[in-house]
């Protein structure tokens, strides 16, 4: 009889569970459809923003090849003279470093993912998420190690790239970004992976639960800046 | 009896597994929330995307019909070696700015920073605050005691922060930051409430904002090569 009774409450239990689950993913999808389907407005708005990617992806792409097509011409144009070709080689050189060309070479790659453990059973959830000043540290310390040049998630780290936290994303290059975070750095393998070192911003990380993991290698594709950086305020002094 | 206790059991196996299923289930929605994709944009908020969006098609476009007349003025222009000397010393200058190999003039503000005395000095973490928060405000140039900050700045606290290097050169106190951009943007990205700069002051530093109308930022001082860039 003591069984059943308690078989019974096992199983009230259960159900209680059970429905409780199926309330709070009731729910959830609820607030995320309301969004979706409820709303013509947003849905053609959403069309639109998909169509304008799709047309800056393309010509990304055609500039990618214009670009190409612009060196391979200027390196014809600049062969016979050699004070041309010097300075047709500063400007190769030049784009490599400010972000304006593709650049391969050897490095690391980070990889930064929010803490999985359960946020009840620290004093500060917020501690397992990659924070903006998190990324922006270990860029700084990449930098510091000599890196040459760096990407989050396929941004390019330009002069004019910032770090900015936007709800539980971050925006990098007027982009969002959600972790994990992979960061990419081309220099000296072996002085970047010097950011694993004791007291370093990465066992920071790992200490306060975050993901964190580093990879040296000897092949990095780091991608051209995917924007223009236009100067509005900005004059050269003529000298 | 038993028969009761095997019915028992499955039944209790079933609803764990539905409980379970149904966990997952809901784990996955809840992940896919989590990534703020458009799909869960207010409409407000896709406006603003949309507009995003378009500027960087703009941008790109315009970067693309640049390049494509460059392409045409090379190809054009192979005969008379002028007009190719032209072309690479105006491209060698757009790269040099962007390197910070030349000095630039615009409107813009400068920021002094000078650590209080009872409290911890200003660090390096602080200084790295301020310039993102000042890129992040379109900020086209900016130096900190006119060491001037290119992409492959770094701004680190040396001996447990009793000096601060940036670029590798050691700055002493007042920090003066220089920076050419939009006035109004620049000043409201670092003060107000959770400003960078309204946090300092009310740590006990002293700081203060001027606007100008002619900054002038020196160039980049270091070394422009790379040993690793293929």
């Amino acid at each position: 009889m003591t069984k059943k009774r308690t078989i019974s409450i096992i199983l009230g239990i259960m159900c209680f569970a059970l429905t409780f689950g199926i309330f709070v993913q009731v729910r959830t999808i609820k607030s995320t459809d309301s969004t979706i389907s409820q709303n013509q407005e947003a849905n053609d708005l959403r069309d639109e923003i998909l169509r304008y990617k799709e047309r800056y992806d393309n010509r990304f792409k055609e500039l990618e090849e214009a670009e190409k097509e612009l060196e391979t011409q200027r390196e014809e144009a600049t062969q016979n003279d050699s004070a041309l070709k010097e300075a047709q080689e500063k400007i190769t050189t030049g784009n490599k470093i400010t972000g304006m060309t593709e650049v391969t070479g050897p490095g690391v790659t980070i990889t930064l993912t929010d803490g999985k453990g359960i946020a009840t059973s620290t004093l500060n959830p917020s501690e397992l998420i990659v924070h903006d000043l998190d990324v922006l540290s270990v860029i700084n310390e990449l930098i510091n190690a000599g890196a040459e040049a760096i990407s989050i998630n396929e941004q390019r780290w330009v002069l004019t790239t910032a770090i900015s936290c936007r709800g539980n994303t971050i925006d990098i290059n007027g982009e969002r970004i959600g972790a994990p975070f992979t960061i990419k750095a081309i220099g000296l393998p072996e002085y970047l992976a010097g950011l694993e070192r004791i007291g370093g911003y990465l066992e920071y990380m790992k200490q306060d639960g975050v993901g964190v993991n580093l990879e040296k290698s000897n092949n990095i594709t780091i991608p051209k800046y995917s924007g223009v950086i236009n100067f509005e305020y900005l004059k050269n002094v003529e000298e | 009896m038993r028969k009761g206790k095997i019915t028992m059991t499955i039944t209790i196996g079933i609803a764990c597994f539905a409980l379970v299923t149904v966990m997952m289930m809901q784990f996955k929605v809840v992940n896919e929330t989590d990534i703020t994709e458009i799909e869960n944009m207010q409409e407000s908020e896709l406006k603003t995307e949309l507009a995003n969006w378009k500027t960087k098609y703009d941008e790109i476009d315009a970067q693309y019909e640049d390049t494509m007349q460059k392409i045409e003025e090379y190809k054009n222009d192979e005969e008379s070696n002028n007009e190719a000397s032209r072309l690479v010393q105006e491209e060698l200058e757009q790269t040099n700015t962007l390197l910070g190999l030349t000095d630039v003039e615009g409107e813009g503000i400068v920021v002094t920073l000078k650590s209080g005395e009872d409290v911890a000095a200003i660090s390096a973490d602080d200084l790295l605050i301020i310039v993102n928060a000042l890129k992040f405000a379109g900020a086209e140039a900016i130096s900190i005691n006119d060491e001037r900050i290119v992409n492959t700045t770094d701004i680190v606290n040396i001996l447990d922060g009793s000096f601060i290097k940036v670029n590798g050169q050691r700055i002493l106190e007042p920090y003066v930051i220089k920076v050419i951009g939009n006035q109004s943007h620049l000043e409201s990205a670092i003060t107000g409430n959770g400003g960078k700069i309204d946090e300092l002051q009310t740590l006990g530093h002293t700081a203060t904002i001027e606007k100008d109308n002619k900054i002038t930022i020196t160039k980049y001082n270091g070394e422009v090569e790379t040993k690793y860039l293929n």
